[in-house]
């Protein structure tokens, strides 16, 4: 009888079974235990967190370390994903030409068109001269603003609204003896041109502007031509959905949205076949390419572009590691997927985003078994206890994960990691075929940090992992779901009023406008773009012709079979095909965790016997 | 320079001899300008019922011993931008004076407690100033702005912005709190001083006071 300890070393966790083996194929396991990995996967820094585990393990059991017989660690697919954005449109206003911006407190409401001119010039104005928009500088305060507005009212000039500089529009409405539209917080009050028609529109509260994100609105507003129309549609775009804006006519003012040359990928498929597909033309294009092209040798990219950087960079890590020189590293996988990033439009007035288009793009890597050979033999070092590098990854996980009660061939496991996306099909006869995937977690975390604007990975970690709540007082919050919780003891003030994530470390505070829901959807479209996309075309290339109908179980192994909603996306994406779709529970016991782990242990046991 | 207890005490006599001769402090800080408030009392405060209101707390020499904060704003624009800040967001301010105390934490707890909404502001009369929630303790706040000196107009504005904000349920940003590692050796005594002065105007237990302008 011999005592054993399966390690799978992941990106994230390094897990560990310990079981004791009688004979051929006997094996009754004692423990098991989860740490996080030391180091990139792979490395023999990852040696620190291997022992913590194995300690952690044997604890309970009463075994020693030294008694074991022996260590079996997995080959682990050295696989390295890496994420790159690259934005291929932007917005830009080539002379001061419009302002749309959502200033929390606008004054007043309607649609108005009148000239530009200075606040400090309306003293010497005449009725005949109006309308008049008038141009309030921070300097002037609001009660100043209202009485000189107010005097040129009685005198019968016709101002018809106000672009302000200073957080006043309702102050200064409050003040007026005859209300009219205000845009207020226009940073830059400074570039306005004066003297220039400009057509201003407030929405009511709860609403946006309809006329002004027209272009036959505004066209009818400017008299301008069909040409002219034409050219007034990314201005009409960028106005779209805000609370207020204003559209100044200058004579050589133009806005566009302009496509960034964002570089080409050049696919390398078998037999020399070579396709180029430049990144600007957005996922679904690259995507399809892929397809077209798979099996793909290599995947390069233009260099001195962005994506020519981040593939290098990829290559650069995955070198360092196996100490292999950079030209001999592959890209084998790519995932694109079409996101958005909030841009600061360029030469705004008042500091406005509009939503450049961007692609995220995984890349992924496979080189040799090369560094788990040289972990092993630090182990063995370290500990004094045989280690044995055994069995493909892909394998022992499924080996694994057949352990789940209620599972037979033919089965296909997914593995949704970090940095990429896994999938195995075992037959009839015990043959297991499989395919590693660009994109996983990482890639989706990415996303959510993009469209929300974030700029903070561990938020955006926190935010794609846990559920949101709303606190509404010191005493409740109200769930995503729309459930309320009360509380007995008060809950922390920097908590007061706002959405946070509930992460079991700690509730999070998310600094941002958007409203609850829009996160909700941001951080499920980012799930589905990455997992549920990645799980359909991972099952595809392993299925039996390519036929995911054909596999009759699917169980999903890994850390991600336990967040809260991923396990559901990819069950109703495969409904469609009638496939058993679940979390895995290896050994009936251990959840969709430590499938490798216990994979390793029984295929030892299958060889060796006690 | 040997430093001993006659040599404070007189440094203070000083101090306050010139601030309450001619108005004059010594440290080169702007001589206090404004002129007294004209409030009007309508007697005792009572816990509002209006969700859309925010309670503004000043402590009893506010605008009548004192009328500047330690930096030099009168204290009517304080009440200006305070004011405008809340009403540039839809709601209504209320002023309060809390007698009780002079401290900024309970002088802001009581205006909180005595909000409609649940959300008061707090001030001392040289600018300190914290938006506070009713179910908080009183050590707890929402937002501190505890250097004095740093607190100008925009930040006064800010103030009631947010707290207007707090008020509707939005999650406003915190308002930005500077720090200046020198407010407090240029300004620690001047602060001490004038919380003497403001401490001695409080009646223990007397209950707050409804102000109007």
């Amino acid at each position: 009888m011999i005592t054993v300890a399966g390690v799978d070393v992941g990106n994230n966790t390094t897990e560990v079974a310990i079981a004791r083996i009688r004979g051929r194929g006997d094996v009754e396991f004692l423990s098991s235990a989860m740490v996080r990995t030391v180091g990139i996967k792979g490395t023999v820094r990852n040696a620190v967190g291997i022992i913590d585990a194995i300690d952690r393990a044997l604890a309970p059991t009463g075994v020693a370390r030294k008694d074991l017989h022996v260590v079996l660690l997995n080959e682990a697919t050295p696989v390295i994903g890496d994420i790159a954005m690259e934005t291929i449109t932007e917005t830009v206003i080539t002379e001061s030409a419009m302002i749309g911006h959502n200033p929390a407190t606008p004054g007043g409401q309607g649609l108005e068109h009148g000239r530009t001119i200075a606040i400090s010039a309306l003293d010497g104005q005449t009725p005949s001269g109006g309308p008049f928009i008038v141009v309030v500088p921070g300097e002037v305060s609001f009660d100043d603003a209202a009485r000189i507005v107010n005097a040129a009212h009685a005198r019968g000039v016709p101002v018809v609204g106000a672009i302000v500089q200073k957080d006043d529009g309702v102050l200064i409405n409050n003040r007026l003896e005859r209300p009219m539209p205000i845009v207020d917080e226009v940073r830059h009050i400074d570039r306005v041109p004066l003297g220039m028609p400009a057509a201003l529109e407030v929405a009511p509260p709860g609403r946006t502007i309809e006329r002004l994100s027209n272009p036959y609105d505004i066209a009818t507003l400017f008299g301008l031509d069909p040409e002219e129309t034409r050219r007034s549609v990314p201005l009409a775009r960028a106005l779209m959905g805000t609370r207020s804006a204003v559209v100044i006519k200058t004579p050589a003012g133009d806005i566009e949205e302009r496509r960034i040359p964002a570089g080409k990928i050049i696919l390398l498929g078998h037999g020399g076949r070579r396709v180029e597909v430049p990144v600007d033309e957005g996922a679904d294009k690259i995507m399809e390419t892929v397809q077209s092209v798979y099996p793909l040798e290599e995947v390069q990219a233009e260099p001195g572009t962005n994506v020519g950087g981040m593939f290098e960079q990829v290559r650069q890590v995955m070198a360092d590691l196996t100490e292999q020189p950079v030209t001999s590293v592959r890209v084998q996988d790519i995932l694109a997927v079409d996101t958005f990033k909030p841009q600061q439009i360029l030469g705004s007035l008042a500091g406005e985003y509009a939503l450049g288009n961007a692609v995220g793009l995984a890349a992924m890597v496979s080189t040799q078994k090369l560094p788990m050979l040289r972990l092993a033999r630090k182990l063995e070092e370290e500990i004094g206890v045989p280690v044995q590098v055994g069995g493909v990854e892909a394998d022992m996980a499924i080996r694994g994960a057949m352990t789940t009660p209620g599972t037979r061939a033919p089965m296909a496991i997914v593995d949704v990691g970090g940095g990429s996306t896994d999938a195995s099909v075992i037959n009839e006869a015990m043959e297991i075929k499989s395919t590693h995937q660009a994109g996983a977690g990482d890639m989706c975390t990415l996303l959510i940090n993009t469209e929300l604007g974030l700029d903070d990975m561990e938020l955006a970690e926190a935010v794609k992992k846990y559920p949101l709540a709303k606190v509404e007082s010191l005493f409740h919050m109200r769930h995503e779901n729309g459930s309320v919780q009360f509380f007995h003891e008060p809950l922390d003030p920097r908590l007061y009023g706002r959405i946070v994530v509930l992460s079991p470390e700690g509730w999070k505070p998310i600094a941002t406008k958007e409203l609850m829901g829009k996160i909700v959807s941001v951080r499920q479209g980012a799930k589905r773009k990455v997992f549920v996309r990645n799980a359909l075309r991972a099952l595809e290339r392993v299925a039996p012709a390519q036929n995911v109908r054909l596999i009759h179980f699917v169980v999903l192994v890994g850390g991600s079979g336990l967040d809260f909603e991923i396990p559901k996306m990819i069950s109703d994406a495969l409904m469609d095909y009638g496939v058993v779709t679940g979390r895995a529970n290896v050994r009936g016991s251990e959840g969709p965790r430590n499938a490798v782990a216990t994979g390793l242990v029984l295929a030892y046991a299958q060889h060796h016997g006690g | 320079m040997q430093v001993t207890e006659d040599l404070v005490r007189q440094v203070i006599l000083d101090v306050l001899g010139a601030m309450g001769a001619d108005a004059k402090p010594a440290n080169g800080v702007k001589p206090a300008d404004g002129t007294p408030l004209n409030f009007r009392e309508l007697g005792v405060a009572k816990t509002g019922t209006d969700r859309n209101e925010v309670v503004v707390g000043v402590p009893p020499a506010f605008g009548t011993a004192m009328t500047s904060t330690i930096i030099g704003i009168p204290h009517s624009d304080v009440l200006k931008e305070v004011f405008a800040g809340i009403e540039e967001e839809g709601l209504k301010p209320r002023l309060v004076r809390v007698v009780r105390s002079a401290d900024v934490g309970a002088i802001a707890h009581d205006a909180a407690t005595l909000s409609g909404s649940g959300i008061g502001i707090g001030m001392l009369c040289r600018g300190t100033s914290v938006i506070h929630q009713r179910d908080l303790q009183i050590l707890q706040n929402l937002e501190l702005f505890p250097q004095s000196p740093l607190v100008d107009r925009a930040v006064f504005r800010a103030i009631g912005r947010n707290a207007a904000r707090y008020a509707k349920g939005e999650q406003p940003d915190p308002v930005p709190t500077r720090n200046d590692p020198m407010a407090r050796p240029r300004y620690q005594g001047l602060a001490a001083l004038l919380h003497n002065k403001e401490t001695q105007h409080v009646k223990l237990g007397a209950p707050a006071v409804e102000l109007a302008l």
